[in-house]
């Protein structure tokens, strides 16, 4: 499926914005990596999809009106058999009282390290992506650098030499350091989507995690849908 | 990016041979008048037509009823009338064959109502013509060096190397008594306005080009152009410096977001990165801004941030290596080579290593010779920041106490303060790594001043010429980066 048509058929349901599924469709098409997961409508697909992702799993509550999953019970964590998985997905069917496309089983992605990256829209800058320190302290640790887009690989670097806490970029407590050369990539690749996709508002990728080995892998994201891009 | 400041539609606004001037009167209290006279004052030596509708004469200047009845077409038009006839001044101007105007006056977009349609009525008549303009809301251009100064203060000081944009015309016009407290200067220097016309980029441009700018200061409070203003600046960058001081205002609490990363793209997290992006050292107040000037347009090369400091007294010494860690500086160790060159000068009572404590030794020549000499030759260091402190007073008393007669004290301490100076010229003229001072007397004292005269950067207190030190080291940065960008794009390319 190419991007645009990703979006329009969001646009074409009337979505304010794209699942997180869809999301993260969008991203892979970029090039951006993100967790291997599969979207399931029932309890026996959520356990042949653990199955087949192997254990530990997570398993999200999936629609593109649901913007804050954790706040609605939409989130099960660390899911390490079967019939855990049947469990949660039927908690997660009760809890959340929405439509939901489906439950999303995913890997369970092993870091501390959490990034965020993101695209904003200036009027006078156009498409500007964000990098930061991410997760749940994103709003407290406020370290976040913007760039215009384009940009190269010298600049996307300079990103995150600008970052106050570049240092979990680096060797940490016996965790490799971050592959730069992915996360410059990633970078790129979203500013690429605020210059190639007008219908994209606002995006987000939260958390961006680094692996101990040094990988990042999309776990969560977001992409804000605009009605009429002019 | 243009190779000359001819090529640029500022350049007949800042380089006018001849100017009509309308608003200014023969009554001393209005704003024209004064324009009129900040002009004369610096001794414009091109023509000047005032145009009046009943004065013959405009502080002894022919005046003319309207400027069809001008005897040439002149290179620029001044207008200084009251809103709701600038527009009509500009066509009239358009018809004489004006191609480029200042418009000072206020009352257009910036206060909103009637004032957005005068305006748009003022870029019509403007562009019915293809007049270039600087303004509205705007005080116009200082060139001093020209003898052009449009502003409503007289200008002071001397012509310098700070090519300035300004988005305030307090920044430029109330600055020149500022900068000459430090013997710098504008080269030229925008008030931009409302940027109906020409705008910041556009100024930047010709800064860019011009000869006699070594340093682009830039005051911002939001850009148009945004795309445009990071090409422009990039492409200046690898040439010579830019720093910026930009007042964000607080739109970040009424952004509505439904991202993380739409309700943190505060405007001044952005412009923090945009300014990175261009290449652009951010200023944070605009006593900063000319300090970094100060220090880009004297040492625009520096090659890193290993700082040997010079002191002959403790708290100075202490207080200038605190305030350069804190501005991520560093302090290298002094190499076993230069420890046994500075031996024979520095007495038992002083400190080698660094910061440098020179005490009270015997000889005070080898304070402004022998030592930093060997400190700027020093290998592990990249800068010598200077400590000044004797005073002309103190100067005078020692002169004093050796017994010289009293009629001849001021000649010798002159004497002295010349033989100091010259040592420290001298030092500078020899050695290519950048000499900084810091010192806490007044800048008008004596060494002080022959030294900030010659282009010496002197700063009030470490902690700012740390700072300065620091932003020279992060132009260097910035300015490898672009360029390693551009070389990327060039082989990509081939």
């Amino acid at each position: 499926m190419r991007a645009d048509d990703l979006i329009q058929s969001g646009l074409n349901r009337g979505q304010k914005a794209l699942s997180e599924y869809e999301s993260k469709k969008l991203l892979s098409l970029y090039g951006i990596p993100v967790t291997r997961e599969k979207l399931s409508r029932s309890a026996d697909e959520a356990v042949s999809a653990a199955d087949g992702l192997g254990f530990p799993v997570a398993l999200k509550a999936c629609s593109a009106e649901l913007m804050h999953k954790s706040e609605r019970g939409g989130i099960e964590l660390n899911i390490r058999s079967e019939g855990d998985v049947r469990r949660a997905y039927e908690r997660i069917i009760r809890s959340v009282d929405l439509q939901l496309e489906g439950v999303l089983v995913q890997e369970m992605v092993p870091g501390q390290r959490e990034l965020v990256v993101g695209l904003s829209r200036d009027t006078q800058f156009g498409p500007c992506v964000m990098l930061g320190m991410g997760g749940i302290m994103t709003e407290v640790f406020q370290d976040t650098v913007f760039r215009m887009a384009p940009f190269d690989m010298i600049e996307a670097k300079d990103m995150t030499e600008e970052l106050r806490f570049k240092a979990i970029l680096g060797a940490f407590r016996g965790q490799k350091p971050v592959d730069m050369e992915i996360l410059c990539r990633t970078l790129i690749a979203v500013g690429q989507i605020g210059l190639e996709l007008e219908t994209v508002s606002e995006l987000d990728i939260n958390p961006l995690i680094i692996t101990p080995e040094g990988r990042l892998v999309a776990v969560d994201a977001l992409v804000i849908l605009k009605r009429n891009p002019k | 990016m243009i190779e000359s400041i001819k090529s640029s539609p500022l350049y007949p606004i800042a380089n006018p041979k001849s100017i009509a001037i309308f608003g200014a009167s023969n009554n001393a209290t209005s704003m024209g008048t004064g324009l009129l006279g900040s002009l004369l004052g610096l001794g414009f030596e091109g023509e000047i037509y005032p145009i009046h509708p009943k004065e013959d004469r405009v502080l002894n200047i022919e005046a003319y009823r309207s400027v069809l009845d001008l005897p040439k077409v002149p290179d620029l038009a001044l207008i200084v009338l009251p809103t709701r006839v600038v527009s009509e001044a500009m066509d009239a101007c358009g018809r004489k064959g004006i191609k480029h105007a200042i418009v000072i006056s206020g009352g257009f977009k910036e206060v909103g109502g009637d004032g957005v349609s005068l305006e748009r009525d003022l870029v019509a008549a403007a562009n019915k013509y293809g007049i270039r303009f600087l303004g509205p809301n705007c005080i116009g251009v200082a060139n001093p060096g020209y003898k052009v100064n449009t502003t409503f203060m007289v200008f002071e000081g001397a012509p310098g190397f700070i090519g300035m944009a300004s988005q305030s015309g307090s920044f430029v016009t109330q600055m020149f008594s500022y900068l000459s407290c430090y013997a710098i200067g504008f080269s030229t220097a925008f008030s931009v306005g409302n940027e109906a016309n020409i705008d910041i980029v556009d100024c930047m441009e010709y800064l860019g080009a011009c000869p006699d700018t070594k340093v682009i200061a830039l005051y911002i409070e939001g850009i148009r152009r945004g795309r445009a203003f990071v090409e422009m600046a990039r492409s200046i960058v690898p040439k010579k410096p830019i720093v910026a001081f930009y007042i964000g205002g607080s739109e970040t609490g009424s952004r509505a977001g439904l991202s993380h990363t739409g309700a943190m793209a505060g405007p001044d997290k952005l412009y923090e990165g945009i300014f990175r992006q261009g290449g652009i050292i951010r200023a944070r107040s605009m006593t900063e801004l000319f300090d970094l000037c100060w220090m880009l347009g004297s040492f625009p090369r520096i090659t890193g941030r290993r700082v040997m400091i010079q002191t002959h007294s403790g708290g100075p010494g202490a207080e200038a290596a605190d305030a350069c860690g804190r501005a991520g500086l560093e302090l290298p160790s002094l190499s076993p080579e230069t420890i046994k060159r500075l031996s024979p000068f520095v007495p038992h009572t002083g400190s080698i290593s660094n910061p440098l404590d020179f005490t009270f030794g015997r000889n005070i020549t080898d304070y402004y010779w022998e030592i930093p000499k060997v400190l700027l030759e020093e290998k592990n260091a990249d800068v010598l920041l200077y400590y000044f402190s004797m005073s002309g007073g103190t100067i005078e008393r020692t002169i004093r106490q050796l017994g010289i007669p009293p009629d001849q004290i001021a000649e010798k301490a002159a004497e002295m303060v010349n033989v100091q100076s010259n040592s420290i010229i001298r030092l500078l003229e020899t050695h290519d790594k950048p000499f900084v001072g810091y010192t806490f007397l007044s800048l008008k004292d004596q060494l002080v001043r022959k030294l900030v005269e010659r282009g010496i950067p002197i700063f009030p207190g470490p902690q700012r010429a740390a700072r300065a030190i620091e932003a020279a080291y992060q132009y260097t940065c910035l300015r490898d980066k672009i360029l390693a960008s551009v070389f990327q794009e060039k082989a990509a390319s081939r």
